[in-house]
């Protein structure tokens, strides 16, 4: 009876016939429902423009329209005390790992939650380290990264109510992938990924670079350049660590401001933005030309990362890296990247290293790494802590 | 959660109380730019530095434009030794001085001949501060200050100009790592670029001193000055060690009528040695590329036979200008070529016995100049022009 009233709840109809002791469901709910949109957050030049939206059953069908085989399977699990929300686990037999499936149902069956608001809940509660500054579960707007990624051996959880789909498991290397690498022609995207991943380097590590070298290893700059940036920061008042974190400080501040402000006050920001930093506090002498050049660019270089998530550690890297190699110099700096070694190299996402295949080094799936070779050319089937 | 805020205050304290760590801002530093070396009343070495002024560079972060307007200060002392003149300096400076941007290093000829100037390399290969790039180089009479005191008409420092004149001349291996290590080599003596300063007129208004590349200082392993190459025999010994990397020459026409000009370029040496009865006899071997630019000569130089014509009579004269500039310095007795070196790789037993006295053996050795110079383009005018 108890059982019944759920179903209720849900919207379904229930068929009650005297003297039988079960009663028939029937799904008969009728939802508003967005209609499928581009998803703007992850926009790719080339490829499907579809994005998931709130309904699960719309998500599912988009799934199913992709991968038309009796393999893709789609186990439902009802998860929140209140809330009650549908999570699809959503994989291909034969193609994902059966150990990684066994886990993950595990963690879903343990979930305590009142509510399920949006799939970040779930992705909390499974994944495998909540401390660590990289996420180990990926999400994702796009069926069709859903669907490459379940063709790979993936697994992914859709859930009730959000557009956004969770991937899993994933590497570093996923994060700075962008769906665009796989429907360009590989040449180009072996320049794409190589200047992706220099800028990367740059979004955590040019401001702790630059301090280092300008003040505790003058000598490794070339003369012309460590005079000019002597002749700029001539009346600086402050030390270099000092301005390049207020700078820092102010870029992050502006950006979280154009985040959350409505789109017709985003101008007023930008102006604001450029003429206090980019001007007047330039005029003054509070913030030296070097500076806004190094801090600008590593702005910039953070944006080169497809995945707004996959950006967030490396920002927050940066101001690591800094207080570090602002007490140490280059040691510091040495230190810093040492131990975001060792946690990357430690770190896993369900059996996966985070680093595979570079560490442990797989010749047959590292083929995706630098180089996105042709599809004909890669091999290699996936499974528990061999990811590509 | 208190232990991570502690941590962060820990982090935190030391970056606002950052005073106590070897970081210096670039507004704490002197730039020395360039260092002159003189003789100093009492022997005592006085040292120069030529000290960049940043707020004197013109634009908030340009690079200045030529010889601004007191853009450096040369400030002197004197001392027994380098460091001790070095520190005088220091002290009467209020930011500290920088040495890993020097560029130069100019000594004057007075010092080299008076003292022992290997004393002064010592510094610079001791002292991890120094980078060891900076051009080193004479300069003609007794005062090596004075250059760094010159205004030079293109560059912001007579530094700057000095490096790149003997850059775009393909003056390029002078550092004074390399002169450290021709110093320590057994068969290896250095030869140093020299500078002169001059009057060069410029636009009407008076002369102005200006420094310029005058030849090459022959130094014995003592670090002495055995003598100063003019012009020519400079090019060639240059040609000869290896340090040069192109090269103008002009010559006259086979008839004494007229000039013949070559561009050089892809300058290579070569040196063979053999055992010729108790000695050893070696054979340097020139080799370069030659471009006609300029024949005011009565040959025609489309024709093939005037061409084959040409390049053997360039290559004779080559021959006979260089076998006479290593007679020169035989007769001064420096192994600026190498030739010890090459043996001392080719035949180590053979040099382990006669490393004491190179270079009394290197005045009677028998070297033979050979050339191999190709004369590969005769211009874009072929024939004569009329």
């Amino acid at each position: 009876m108890a059982g019944l009233v759920k179903q209720i709840l849900q919207g379904n109809a229930a068929i009650l016939a005297d003297g039988e002791a079960s009663a028939l469901v029937a799904q008969v709910q009728a939802y508003e429902q967005r209609s499928i949109q581009e998803p703007l957050k992850e926009s790719t030049l080339r490829g499907s423009k579809e994005g998931f939206v709130e309904n699960i059953r719309a998500n599912q069908s988009l799934i199913r329209r992709r991968i038309v085989h009796a393999d893709l399977k789609m186990e439902a699990f009802t998860i929140g005390e209140y809330t009650q929300t549908e999570v699809a686990l959503v994989y291909m037999q034969g193609l994902a790992d059966g150990e990684v499936l066994a886990s993950v149902r595990e963690k879903l069956r343990g979930i305590e939650l009142k509510g399920v608001i949006d799939s970040a809940y779930i992705e909390e509660w499974i994944e495998n380290n909540s401390f660590s500054l990289f996420s180990q579960i990926q999400n994702t707007e796009r069926p069709d990264i859903v669907s490459a990624s379940l063709l790979q051996g993936k697994i992914a959880l859709l859930t009730d109510g959000t557009p956004f789909a969770l991937v899993l498991p994933v590497t570093l290397w996923s994060g700075l992938q962008s769906a665009d690498d796989y429907f360009e022609r590989f040449v180009f995207v072996l320049l794409t990924r190589f200047i992706r991943y220099v800028m990367t380097f740059i979004s955590f590590a040019l401001p702790a670079i630059y301090v280092a070298l300008t003040t505790f290893h003058p000598e490794m700059v070339p003369s012309n350049l460590m005079i000019s940036i002597a002749t700029a920061r001539e009346n600086s008042p402050f030390p270099t660590v000092i301005e390049v974190f207020l700078m820092m400080f102010v870029f992050d501040g502006l950006q979280e401001a154009g985040v959350h402000l409505p789109n017709q006050l985003g101008p007023v920001v930008s102006i604001i933005g450029a003429l206090v930093i980019g001007q007047a506090a330039v005029e003054a002498g509070i913030i030296s030309t070097p500076i806004i050049i190094v801090i600008s660019l590593t702005g910039v270089a953070a944006y080169t990362i497809p995945r707004y998530s996959a950006t967030l550690p490396f920002r927050l890297l940066r101001y690591i890296l800094l207080f570090i190699t602002g007490l140490l110099g280059f040691v510091g700096f040495a230190y810093g990247i040492i131990f975001l070694l060792i946690h990357l190299v430690m770190l896993e996402s369900f059996g996966t290293p985070y680093l595979s295949p570079l560490a442990p080094f797989d010749g047959r799936r590292i083929k995706d790494l630098f180089v996105r070779y042709p599809f004909w050319m890669r091999g290699g089937k996936n499974q528990k802590g061999r990811q590509s | 959660m208190r232990s991570l805020l502690l941590a962060a205050c820990c982090l935190l304290a030391p970056i606002a109380l950052s005073a106590c760590t070897d970081a210096v801002e670039p507004n704490q530093l002197a730039f020395v730019m360039g260092t002159a070396v003189d003789r100093a009343e009492g022997g005592l070495i006085e040292i120069s530095d030529q000290i960049v002024i940043p707020s004197q560079l013109s634009g908030p972060f340009a690079g200045g434009g030529a010889g601004d307007a007191k853009s450096s200060v040369v400030v002197s002392a004197t001392g027994r030794d380098v460091f001790e003149a070095s520190e005088k300096i220091q002290r009467k400076m209020s930011r500290r001085l920088m040495t890993s941007h020097r560029i130069l290093i100019a000594i004057s000829e007075a010092f080299f001949k008076q003292d022992d100037a290997g004393k002064l390399f010592d510094k610079l290969g001791r002292d991890p501060a120094n980078n060891m790039r900076d051009l080193t180089l004479v300069v003609r009479g007794d005062s090596a200050k004075e250059l760094l005191m010159l205004k030079h008409p293109l560059e912001r420092l007579t530094s700057i100009a000095a490096e790149k004149e003997l850059h775009i001349n393909g003056l390029t291996r002078f550092s004074s790592r390399q002169l450290i290590l021709e110093h320590d080599a057994g068969g290896l003596r250095p030869l140093l670029p020299v500078l002169k300063v001059e009057k060069l007129k410029s636009d009407g208004k008076a002369p102005e001193p200006f420094a310029s590349l005058y030849g090459f200082a022959v130094l014995n392993k003592q670090l002495r000055i055995q003598g100063i190459l003019d012009e020519e025999e400079s090019a060639a010994a240059g040609w000869m060690s290896g340090k040069v990397a192109y090269h103008g020459m002009t010559i006259p026409g086979k008839n004494g009528q007229g000039l013949l000009s070559f561009r050089l370029v892809h300058l290579k040496r070569k040196i063979r040695t053999k055992d010729c009865g108790e000695s050893k006899c070696a054979e340097l071997e020139v080799k370069a590329q030659a471009y006609l630019v300029e024949n005011t000569t009565s040959l025609d130089m489309s024709e093939i036979r005037s061409m084959t014509e040409t390049e053997r009579y360039l290559n004779e004269e080559i021959q006979r200008n260089f076998q006479r500039t290593v007679k020169k310095i035989q007769r001064w007795g420096p192994d600026i070529f190498g030739i010890g070196e090459h043996l001392h790789r080719h035949d180590p037993y053979w040099w382990r016995s006669r490393q004491g006295d190179w270079d009394e053996r290197f005045k009677t050795l028998d070297v033979t100049v050979r050339t191999d110079v190709r004369l590969i383009s005769i211009g874009s005018s072929g024939g004569n022009m009329n």
